[in-house]
């Protein structure tokens, strides 16, 4: 009786386990399908042409988009990064001050906030005041939204570092300053690497923070900062709302490749942290 | 305690330490700023159930219950799903294939939030109004949840199953991590008295109810905020059903629909922005009391 109860709890586990990573697994391979057999029939057009217009003949590219996401990413990952780093090294030298635990409370909260309530602070407080939908106006959401991220995989790569190192470095009379800066963070720096990769991958598939801040400039690659981009998360949003055979079939093709690429990044940066040199 | 030069070093990281707080406060100032307009009439427009902006006639009633109803649901999801899951990864294989699994896992939660609703859209919607719904409805249909006839399937039910399974790998992750800090000595002493795989589980799960339960309500705040994935299942129509087959609204979804244009009417702008600050709270509030849960509960068991 108990082994027949021990026989079915483990079909449970094993089912439940299943079910969960089912729908993920069935919606990454209709969207490499999908996606690649789009890519297939576009070449290597999909990478420099402008997307389609709804009866095309051809399916054109994603090249806007793609060049958003990169700018996008170019101008809100840096001072993610770096805020997340400096938020990091002060929870873990001062972990008992009372700023500390502050720091962690608004992190925290910071992580629960919806990011398209991002998007609708990064219209009100840059689209309106300057008055047009800019790249700016999405890297200030997409940095906010990536902050609670990069502070977390930082502070978790700098607890790593074993207490020792620490010691040795006060035992020869280092500063705490140069201990942090010359030895702690050298020591994390894989993981602290692998971080970022991790931050930018989330980044890069973020959606709603951009809804309303960078306007989604379709057909022209954009190489102004100041100016409204595309992105391929928006891109796809759009697309796949849209009536036209030909623009779900753009979606899956931008689809894939967000998701190669996240994947790819994901895969990166578990390779650094076991020190695979690629 | 801190000498002179550790003070100084204190003192120069304090400024960008507290940017994220003062971030939260912008955040919170700015809608609440826009919202100002109608915060006189906040509780007529949450309790009505109207979006009209050529007459200047709004109610959130119909997308605030959706929130509750897709949240409630993808929270019962990843409850569902991720107990297996993490009865599977620390519980029964605690070694390599356990660890493969893991990985998967972290994986997918760097999914891009837009692959899984446009595959929810195409796939997800569909496979639920043939299979699942119409079964339900004409063999249940007496049940007030099933009592609609499925159209397409952009509905209640959608949106939060769809939302659930992204969800999933985010709270699997929470409750796998305060699993395995359960002290060894429990298992130890389970395995001592002749426990089968079943009772030590059971016993593990008793103890980490409390951070099972915070996982779930951090994932429901989650939930609660996701747009794009609720924007392409939900239906977007402003409707109120106890049927979980009809299309609806979440506030996400509503604002993703309205507010590119909100700014052509007087009023719409600061009622979305109403919505938005409800959400926010919500959201707030459900994770600071999951998190209470989860890292309380740790303090304790390791202690």
């Amino acid at each position: 009786m108990r082994r027949l109860e021990d026989r079915l709890f483990v079909a449970a586990v094993v089912l439940g386990s299943a079910l969960a990573l089912a729908p993920l697994a069935h919606a990454l391979a209709v969207t490499l399908y999908n996606g690649l057999s789009t890519m297939a029939s576009a070449g290597l057009g999909f990478f420099v042409n402008p997307p389609p217009t709804p009866y095309s003949a051809s399916l054109g590219g994603v090249a806007p988009a793609l060049v958003g996401s990169l700018l996008l990413l170019a101008l809100a990952l840096p001072p993610s990064a770096l805020l997340g780093l400096l938020l990091a090294v002060f929870t873990n030298e001062f972990p008992g001050s009372r700023a500390a635990a502050l720091v962690e409370v608004g992190a925290r909260a910071f992580a629960s906030v919806p990011t398209v309530i991002l998007s609708m602070v990064a219209y009100s407080l840059i689209v309106v005041p300057t008055r047009r939908y800019s790249a700016l106006a999405g890297a200030f959401a997409l940095t906010a939204a990536s902050l609670p991220y990069s502070y977390t995989a930082f502070s978790s790569a700098l607890r790593m570092v074993p207490e020792m190192y620490r010691e040795a470095a006060y035992s020869i009379g280092m500063s705490r300053w140069a201990t942090v800066w010359e030895v702690i963070v050298p020591i994390a720096r894989r993981g602290i690497a692998s971080g970022v990769l991790m931050t930018l991958a989330r980044t890069l598939g973020e959606t709603a923070a951009l809804l309303f801040a960078v306007g989604a400039l379709r057909y022209v690659v954009p190489l102004n900062p100041l100016g409204p981009v595309d992105a391929l998360p928006l891109l796809i949003f759009d697309y796949a709302l849209s009536p036209y055979k030909l623009f779900h079939e753009v979606a899956w093709g931008a689809a894939a490749l967000l998701l190669i690429v996240s994947l790819v990044l994901f895969a990166l940066s578990k390779a650094v942290v076991k020190g695979v040199r690629l | 305690m801190l000498s002179e030069k550790d003070k100084i070093f204190y003192f120069s990281l304090l400024p960008p330490a507290l940017t994220t707080l003062g971030l939260l406060a912008l955040i919170v100032s700015t809608i609440g700023a826009k919202a100002a307009l109608v915060l006189p009439q906040a509780l007529a427009i949450l309790a009505a159930n109207v979006w009209d902006p050529e007459n200047e006639r709004y109610g959130l009633l119909a997308p605030v219950l959706g929130t509750l109803v897709v949240a409630s649901i993808a929270g019962a999801v990843s409850l569902v799903l991720g107990l297996p899951l993490t009865l599977a990864v620390a519980e029964l294989l605690r070694g390599r294939l356990g660890s493969v699994l893991q990985t998967l896992l972290e994986m997918a939660s760097a999914f891009p939030t837009v692959v899984i609703g446009l595959w929810s859209a195409r796939y997800l919607a569909p496979f639920l109004s043939e299979n699942v719904m119409k079964p339900l409805y004409s063999s249940f249909g007496f049940i007030p949840t099933f009592s609609c006839r499925p159209l397409g399937g952009y509905s209640l039910l959608t949106a939060g199953l769809a939302i659930g399974f992204s969800v999933v790998p985010y709270t699997a992750s929470i409750m796998i991590e305060s699993y395995r800090l359960i002290p060894s000595t429990y298992r130890e002493a389970c395995y001592g008295i002749g426990a089968t795989r079943y009772e030590t589980a059971r016993i593990h799960v008793s103890l980490a109810r409390p951070a099972i339960a915070g996982s779930v309500l951090l994932g429901v705040a989650r939930a609660m905020g996701e747009t794009t994935i609720a924007a392409m299942t939900v239906g977007n129509a402003m409707n109120i059903s106890a049927c979980l087959f009809e299309p609806s609204y979440t506030v996400p979804a509503l604002i993703a629909a309205q507010f590119g244009n909100a700014n052509l009417y007087r009023y719409a702008e600061p009622v979305l922005y109403l919505a938005a600050l409800v959400v926010l709270a919500l959201a707030l509030a459900l994770s600071a009391v999951g998190f209470k849960l989860v890292s309380g509960w740790r303090v304790r068991i390791v202690g």
